[in-house]
């Protein structure tokens, strides 16, 4: 079997795996949030349960960061809204 | 043995309602921090005390960001308006709240604390036991701390605790 050797397939297809691989959603550590309120909130907006939630906020508060979701870009930022919304500190970027 | 559950300022009644007992005074203080608030964010964009409630969402790629801000600040800016809006009407009253009343009331809560949190450059909530009484900062340090109270039953009533 021959390749063709095509630049711009390359690219073309560089750009789709780009664009396909998926972006995660974290939230960081702040010194003003509560802990209840920040296990609440992810119970809330992601259906979590309160042990899962839990842990993800124990997981911000002591590592400093967590992934909290992910997905395609367009979800991704509707989560960061929303996590916005409620005063968390979340950024979204592409998983490596 | 179950001990009888003490009674807080936020309580759930019947019927899936709330009830926030606070007296006149506190009802009227806290409209005041909400109209202090919705002054803020009338504040120009690169205001600091707005740093914590319009974060950054990319923060590894200015291009991105710009254009996420472009399209969801206005947004924010007015979901945060209409939980304003709600708080406002249901401190005016002592009618029952609904879950979504109360809810909005704990974000609006939240709010306040990220715009005191940040005047007050709170690092560690210890550090503010050490605000000498005739600081001008030991007002807004107490602020913070009763909004905390206030947001921990808040957020334990909503829980169904």
């Amino acid at each position: 079997m021959t390749q063709v050797a095509d630049p711009d397939l390359k690219e073309l297809t560089d750009e789709v795996a780009d664009h396909d691989r998926p972006w995660i959603v974290l939230v960081w550590n702040d010194p003003i949030n509560l802990m209840s309120y920040v296990s609440f909130v992810f119970q809330k907006l992601f259906g979590y349960s309160k042990e899962k939630a839990d842990e993800l906020m124990l997981d911000v508060h002591e590592k400093g960061r967590a992934v909290v979701s992910n997905g395609p870009r367009e979800k991704a930022e509707i989560d960061v809204f929303r996590l916005h919304e409620h005063g968390l500190w979340a950024t979204m970027q592409q998983d490596t | 043995m179950r001990r009888k559950r003490q009674s807080g300022p936020i309580e759930a009644i019947d019927n899936g309602l709330f009830e926030i007992r606070l007296t006149a005074d506190e009802r009227a203080t806290l409209l005041g921090f909400v109209d202090q608030l919705e002054e803020v964010m009338l504040a120009p964009p690169d205001d600091p005390r707005l740093r914590r409630l319009f974060p950054t969402a990319y923060h590894d790629n200015a291009e991105f960001d710009a254009e996420y801000q472009n399209y969801m600040r206005d947004e924010l800016a007015q979901s945060r308006a209409a939980s304003i809006q709600t708080v406002r009407e249901v401190l005016g009253v002592e009618d029952p709240l609904t879950e979504s009343q109360l809810y909005a009331f704990m974000t609006v809560l939240n709010s306040l604390r990220l715009v005191l949190g940040t005047l007050l450059d709170v690092d560690e909530v210890d550090d503010l036991d050490l605000i000498p009484e005739d600081s001008p900062a030991y007002g807004q340090a107490q602020l913070y701390e009763y909004l905390g109270w206030l947001l921990e039953w808040t957020v334990s009533a909503l829980s169904g605790e």
